[in-house]
């Protein structure tokens, strides 16, 4: 009977607590937990800029026209077009009708105004979030010269995508690549230069010569790249402001190629072969001071800095096959980290330094993929005839990469794709285009 | 003392007496069809397979004459390849890389006073129809754009884009209960993940087809025309359900009209907790907006919790919504995830998330948590 009480005393305390529990539970607010969204581009809306001057009607509507590609561009954002706009904005400084632009369901709300007096241009614009019917951060002005219009709308563009997104942007950028033309058999090759879009194209180089693999350097001043000038190939340096050039001090009977700059903006890595066997050096770029890497028998090129400059990844096929490797910056054991079939080779590391782009060959076909730096979470992205070369934007959230087409009259050109592997496209450039190098922001 | 055993004595002899006169109690068999077969030798069979068997088909029909092609192979143009200028550039024509643009901030407006209201839409023009070609040229279907938790079929074309669906309302005018016009509107085509050109199968077919076998010569005779089944004739359009009304939720909603603020709500739940149904009703309905396309891959990888009160007839208070807390990413990358969380139950509560109103005081204050976890590596 004693035991019988205990126990019934026992299940009325705990019955009298549960109740208390679940007493004070629906007193709070109702809990529910999201854990699957969507994803799909965010729609904007971008009326043409406000001309606040007479004669800047012309240049705010391309102002307005690249802002709007270059957000469209991303595969994030989508354009409502105008002819969807309820209200129209009259002037910069006019109140927000946030109901008209709820109803077309833009999210985003662009506005700006542009002014020219002389050869100076002044762009400002303010960003609205519609359905929080709140300006997000302050407005912005940018001046310049009426010559620079296109970067200021790259600025612009910058602006918004990194305030919706938290990212950095990438629009004010410049791509080093070599310009290719002629068929196969007899292509000739010269390096130019372009805006991210493939707007304002120049050449840096002539075609007399074979270009290969120009790399920006960390500032985006000067290109490393290769060149067949004398026969064999070599490293040499241009200042991308004045157009001239060095070649960097080279060994006699030796094949120099594959620069790349370290973070430091003073030291490079490069690949050198003598005797059959190449490997990795590393050197000043002001000169001298050359030291070997690597010194295994098998190859070893495509060397590629982390971004804090302590390591190095490259590709050697010292397993027997392509694959990617990471070494510390000044040398010694290095780490295999793709284990996947098929070859590997070009790795760059991101610019945010948690993932590695490479190439992949597999049955066949070529690959431009993603990797953590420890050779998890592979990737592919594209996959074509021929996919090579990735190098990153700026903000390490989009790969551009050179794709060519099969057959006699097969042409290189390039082509750019987010790191999810949607948003494919083709970066127009007015003839083919390879070895693409993607600059650091511009100042 | 010897109950135990008096009973279980009663109960042998019942067990007993249940075995040895429980078929008195018996049911009679049920009645069953007998069927009477006969044996039939091989060739009988055969014959009988070879009568049942139908007509070998006929390719009498006239063969539809060939097209007239016109052997001669159209002009071409011959034009002289262009020779591109490969001179050494100028260095006078080096970009300017240089100048930065000066940037200055502009000072905030003041505050305008705005109204909210829906604007009236003008009348939109009639649909013209548009003949398309029923063929296309893409072997392969490309994966929808949109990621979704479900996969979204390609929506009808002439509805318009909306996260919640809806059939076309027209006013019936013979009806008795008059319904409001609204246009059909349907969620995008999605996918349920991200499809990479590396995972999409390819448009190049791996084996070519085989080549269709060589056809019977045509008989002289003409065969009579197949019957061909009727088309179905088109479904009638099927009437808009009538909203079923619920009596007890009318007449709070009648009570409680003009109301829209929670304030005069009682401060402590009351009635009955919402069903897990329910619940999962309000959470679909925000994960279809909560659009994470646009996020950082460090807001990602943030957990927001968000608090909202809501109104009577299931719309936020959209002044009230606020980040109660967050977890795993910085302060830039919180902001960013509760910004998107925000345009989430403001897009899709806009018309009114689907609660019991009768239960309005379980979910007049709702704390959501937007968990992206799931969402990296779609």
């Amino acid at each position: 009977m004693r035991f019988l009480g205990m126990v019934l005393s026992g299940a009325l305390a705990f019955g009298g607590l549960w109740a208390a529990a679940a007493q004070a539970q629906s007193e709070g607010p109702l809990r529910i937990e999201i854990t699957e969204g969507v994803i799909e581009p965010l729609p904007f809306a971008l009326p043409v800029f406000e001309a606040e001057t007479g004669d800047a009607g012309g240049l705010a509507a391309q102002i307005s026209q690249v802002v709007s590609a270059d957000l469209s561009g991303t595969g994030l954002f989508r354009e409502i077009p105008a002819n969807a706009f309820i209200s129209q904005v009259s002037s910069f400084a006019a109140p927000v009708q946030y109901a008209d632009w709820k109803a077309i369901n833009a999210q985003a709300l662009i506005t700006g105004a542009v002014s020219v007096q002389g050869n100076q241009l002044a762009v400002k614009f303010r960003l609205y979030d519609v359905f929080s019917g709140a300006e997000m951060g302050d407005g912005l002005q940018f001046t310049g010269t009426t010559e620079g219009w296109r970067r200021m709308a790259h600025k612009v563009a910058d602006a918004v995508y990194s305030r919706i997104t938290g990212e950095g942007g990438y629009f004010d950028s410049r791509v080093v690549y070599v310009s290719e033309t002629g068929g196969k058999d007899a292509r000739q090759k010269r390096l130019a230069l372009m805006d991210y879009d493939g707007a304002n194209v120049q050449y840096l180089t002539d075609s007399s010569a074979i270009v290969l693999a120009p790399r920006f350097s960390p500032s985006g001043d000067r290109v490393l790249y290769t060149s067949y000038e004398t026969g064999f190939p070599r490293i040499y340096v241009l200042d991308v402001g004045s157009v001239q050039r060095r070649e960097l001090e080279s060994q006699e009977g030796t094949m120099s190629f594959a620069p790349r700059f370290a973070p430091d903006g003073q030291n490079i890595v490069f690949s050198l072969s003598q005797g059959g066997n190449t490997d990795i050096w590393a050197m000043n770029v002001g000169g001298g001071g050359a030291t070997r890497l690597t010194s295994a028998p098998s190859i070893e090129t495509a060397p590629s800095f982390s971004p804090d400059g302590s390591q190095i990844v490259f590709e050697s096929d010292r397993s027997g096959s392509q694959q990617l490797y990471i070494m510390p910056a000044g040398g010694g054991e290095a780490q295999r980290i793709s284990f996947g079939p098929g070859r590997y080779g070009t790795p760059v590391w991101s610019p945010r330094g948690d993932l590695i782009a490479f190439t992949k060959q597999n049955s066949g076909r070529f690959h431009i993929g993603v990797m953590r730096t420890d050779g998890s979470e592979e990737r592919l992205l594209t996959a074509s005839f021929l996919d090579e070369g990735p190098t990153w934007a700026p903000n390490g959230r989009v790969i551009m990469f050179t794709r060519e087409t099969q057959g006699e009259g097969g042409r290189s050109s390039l082509y750019s794709v987010d790191i999810s592997g949607r948003n494919l496209r083709p970066v127009r450039t007015p003839e083919g285009g390879s070895d693409p190098s993607w600059s650091p922001l511009l100042q | 003392m010897h109950t135990g055993h008096y009973i279980s004595g009663a109960g042998h002899l019942a067990l007993i007496g249940w075995l040895v006169f429980g078929d008195v109690f018996a049911a009679e068999p049920l009645p069953f069809e007998a069927t009477a077969v006969s044996v039939i030798s091989g060739a009988e069979y055969a014959a009988m397979v070879a009568a049942g068997q139908a007509p070998q088909s006929t390719t009498e029909v006239a063969q539809p004459s060939s097209p007239e092609v016109t052997p001669d192979a159209p002009e071409i143009a011959a034009t002289e390849d262009t020779v591109n200028d490969q001179s050494m550039p100028a260095p006078a024509e080096t970009p300017s890389v240089e100048e930065a643009p000066d940037v200055t901030q502009i000072e905030p407006l003041p505050r305008a006073e705005v109204s909210d209201e829906a604007p009236v839409l003008p009348e939109p023009p009639a649909d013209v129809a548009v003949l398309v070609p029923e063929v296309s040229d893409t072997p392969v279907p490309e994966a929808a754009e949109r990621v979704a938790p479900e996969a979204v079929a390609q929506p009808d074309p002439e509805a318009t884009p909306d996260p919640v669906e809806q059939e076309a309302v027209a006013p019936d005018e013979a009806g008795e209960t008059p319904q409001e016009p609204a246009e059909a509107t349907a969620p995008e085509a999605a996918a349920t993940e991200i499809v990479t050109e590396a995972e999409r199968p390819s448009a190049v077919p791996n084996t070519s087809a085989r080549p269709p076998a060589r056809r019977p010569d045509a008989p002289v005779q003409t065969a009579q025309p197949a019957e061909t089944e009727e088309p179905d004739p088109p479904a009638s359009e099927t009437p808009a359900p009538e909203p079923e009304e619920d009596p007890v939720a009318a007449a709070l909603a009648e009570a409680l009209s003009g109301e829209n603020t929670p304030s005069s709500a009682p401060s402590t739940p009351q009635g009955p907790p919402l069903t897990a149904g329910e619940k999962d009703t309000l959470r679909v309905a925000v994960q279809a907006c909560w659009n994470v396309g646009s996020l950082s891959t460090d807001a990602l990888n943030t957990t927001v919790v968000v608090s909202v009160a809501m109104s009577q007839d299931g719309k936020p208070v959209t002044s009230s919504i606020r980040m109660t807390s967050s977890s795993g990413g910085t302060e830039q990358a919180a902001r960013q995830a509760f910004e998107a969380a925000r345009r989430a139950i403001i897009r899709c509560g806009a018309r009114g998330f689907e609660l019991p109103v009768e239960k309005y005081s379980q979910w007049q204050d709702i704390e959501m948590t937007f968990n992206p976890e799931r969402m990296r590596i779609k």
